[in-house]
């Protein structure tokens, strides 16, 4: 299981970044479910994480994500560093 | 330009105004992107920032990193989307990929390289009139010779640095090749930030996107200027904006200004200022002093680097400033849009921004020390062309302070116009003026029938095809000094017909007659042309309604006038009864700015 707090950060996040205030993530969404997650919103939405968090991530990083779950994750370790 | 400060662009902000809808009013602009970069990130930042500035951008994004295929291909999606402008990205990422696989000696890269760049402005400028907006190569960080490669040439570092020179020395033999120095504003942020190579492998991007905002903003910048959207007066507050402290309590010798507290700050400024007018700014004076005790500062004070001569218009009294500033926008004839007000008290700023809000009122950063490169990052003086002349428009207002006081003198209007000894010289287009012309165009606003922003290649076109175009300027000087080039006429046979396309006018020698003299001229020539008529039209704008009923004066009649205010005036030869001017026409030598 996630830490809930970054959770709920990232949420917020995802709310911010795809205008859409009422979002609920979950670990097994991937861009697929939300229709606004296209290749443009990516990036934006990589930068707007690095940004909430104060975190880089890596090109592999990012580029090896799966779903919300990886994500979260991902979050983590690089929080912790 | 920015209107108040640089938090207008943050990225994440602008992004959220993007994604609402934009309003679609205001004038249209066609821009095609061409890119190695992808620029979908920015395609939404521009049309927000045009929407700022009351443009409605139309954008069309080439396939990327095709800007060759687009441009050498007349059946491009580029040539049929009819772009006023097009937008040439090159990105330092595939800058690199191309300096690497170049089998020849790195060092005839640079200018292999510009070679390419040129030719693509050329094939460009032959399928469509469309002004370029180049960027400039943004430095790369590698240095694998350390300091020492700049030294050598064929470097990387080298390579890129040259080509930017290249690309700067190559635009200026093409007048409508203009820059957008990427560079700049890479280094002013500082290129470790700017470059991101992380968002390069991602999606290709340019650069990071926290300064995809600044780069747009630089492209809005200088189109906007292309289309004659430029500053061209600064009005100037003086106790703590031009010296430190207020003069009338100080007094002379207790005003901030040499070594005198934070006076070199100032004199900086004026600097700055100065360098602003010898570019054609035209400056003025608003403050809440006696007139009397300001002007001192002028003629007395010895760290004092603005002379009264460098001011177009001084009014110092205890007024509103507002008021005041009405009163120098009427003086100088220019829409408060091309005015930017510079005081450092709030309260000013506020009460100007309040009553006037068309006018630009940036705020200022608490130190003197800062005034300048505030400023420069609002870029608020773009400008697409530079003529000799401009360094002399704050002249050319005193001498008009002049000849307004001999009109009060004088008993009628006729007396005073014969009294100004007026001389014009009438030319066709010739290669010396062209780029006055071109500049003329694009600044003309008010007293323009059509506002049609002919690029100096158009122009060159229309000078090199008389018999279809005719076209001429007109040149005046009189005794109180020369105006230079003032009016430029663009005619187009049309069967019987010789039609006005283009009929404009600097609004500094409004009421002189050089429209009855203009208007002669275009009678007699559809005379030896053996046409029987003349059209005109007026187009409306929001600036151009003093020229509504232009042609009416000269005896036109209404032909049609279509819902958006739109009008056609006909008149037969026959029926043109040439009007009387106060002005010896000499042609068809000119008067001056001809080689």
């Amino acid at each position: 299981m996630s830490d809930p707090t970054i959770k709920q950060r990232l949420n917020q996040v995802f709310r911010d970044v795809f205008d859409r205030p009422d979002l609920e993530i979950t670990e097994t969404m991937t861009a697929s479910d939300i229709k606004e997650w296209d290749s443009l919103n990516h990036v934006i939405l990589i930068v707007a994480t690095e940004k909430a968090f104060s975190v880089t991530f890596t090109t592999k990083d990012v580029k090896s994500l799966k779903n919300i779950g990886d994500f979260l994750a991902l979050i983590e370790t690089r929080v912790r560093r | 330009m920015l209107k108040q400060d640089r938090s207008e662009l943050d990225y994440f902000k602008l992004i959220k105004k993007a994604n609402l809808p934009q309003p679609t009013t205001g004038p249209g602009l066609r821009i095609a992107l061409l890119s190695d970069a992808s620029t979908q990130h920015l395609v939404p930042l521009l049309k927000a920032l045009f929407a700022g500035n009351g443009v409605n951008a139309t954008l069309y994004e080439g396939a990327f990193d095709a800007i060759e295929l687009e441009a050498y291909n007349p059946a491009s999606g580029l040539y049929q989307f009819q772009p006023d402008f097009v937008f040439l990205i090159h990105s330092l990422g595939k800058m690199k990929s191309s300096y690497y696989a170049f089998p020849g000696d790195p060092a005839a890269f640079p200018a292999h390289m510009a070679s390419r760049l040129e030719d693509t402005w050329k094939t460009i400028q032959e399928h469509c009139p469309a002004k370029i907006v180049q960027t400039t190569l943004v430095l790369p960080c590698e240095r694998p010779y350390g300091h020492f490669g700049l030294k050598l040439p064929g470097t990387l570092p080298s390579a890129i640095a040259e080509l930017n020179r290249e690309i700067a020395i190559r635009s200026r033999a093409h007048p409508d090749v203009l820059l957008n120095d990427a560079d700049g504003l890479a280094g002013w942020v500082g290129r470790k930030h700017f470059i991101d190579e992380k968002l390069w492998a991602l999606s290709k991007s340019f650069c990071a996107l926290e300064f995809l905002p600044d780069l747009a903003q630089a492209f809005v910048d200088v189109a906007l200027a292309a289309q004659g959207r430029s500053v061209k007066c600064v009005v100037l507050d003086l106790d703590n904006t031009l010296w430190g402290g207020v003069v009338g309590d100080d007094g002379l010798e207790g005003i901030g200004l040499g070594d005198l507290d934070d006076g070199n700050a100032f004199g900086f400024f004026q600097l700055f200022l100065r360098d602003l007018a010898r570019r054609g700014i035209i400056l003025a004076v608003c403050s809440k002093n006696n007139e009397e005790t300001a002007r001192r500062v002028f003629l007395e004070h010895p760290a004092m680097v603005l002379k009264l001569e460098d001011i177009a218009v001084f009014v110092a009294n205890w007024e509103n400033k507002a008021t005041n500033i009405r009163g120098i926008q009427s003086k100088l004839n220019i829409g408060f849009d091309a005015m930017v007000f510079l005081d450092d008290n709030p309260f000013e700023r506020n009460l100007v921004r309040q009553l006037i809000p068309e006018i630009l009122v940036p705020e200022l950063p608490e130190d003197p020390a800062k005034y300048v490169r505030f400023l420069s990052e609002l870029n608020l003086f773009e400008t697409c062309t530079h003529s000799e002349l401009d360094g002399q428009r704050n002249l050319l207002y005193q001498e008009q302070d002049q000849r307004d006081q001999v009109k009060a003198r004088c008993q009628g209007i006729d007396e005073f116009l014969a009294s100004l000894g007026t001389e014009a010289g009438i030319n066709p287009f010739l290669p010396g003026n062209l780029s006055r012309i071109a500049q003329l165009i694009q600044r003309s606003n008010q007293f323009n029938l059509t506002t049609r922003r002919l690029s100096e290649t158009e122009c060159r076109k229309v000078m090199e095809h008389p018999a279809e175009h005719p076209a001429f300027t007109i040149n005046l000087r009189d005794t109180f000094g020369d105006f230079g080039l003032i009016n430029v006429v663009i005619l187009a046979v049309r069967g019987e017909t010789l039609e006005i396309d283009t009929f404009l006018m600097s609004c500094r020698v409004l009421q002189r007659g050089v429209e009855q003299l203009a208007m002669n001229r275009i009678f007699a020539l559809a005379g030896e042309l053996g046409l029987a008529r003349v059209r005109g039209r007026y187009l409306p704008t929001a600036k151009n309604a003093m020229v509504k009923d232009f042609y009416r004066q000269f005896g036109f009649t209404l032909a049609s006038e279509g819902e958006d205010g739109s009008a056609e005036w006909l008149l037969d030869v026959a029926d043109y009864q040439p009007g009387t001017v106060f002005i010896r026409a000499i042609e068809p030598i000119s008067l001056s700015e001809v080689p």
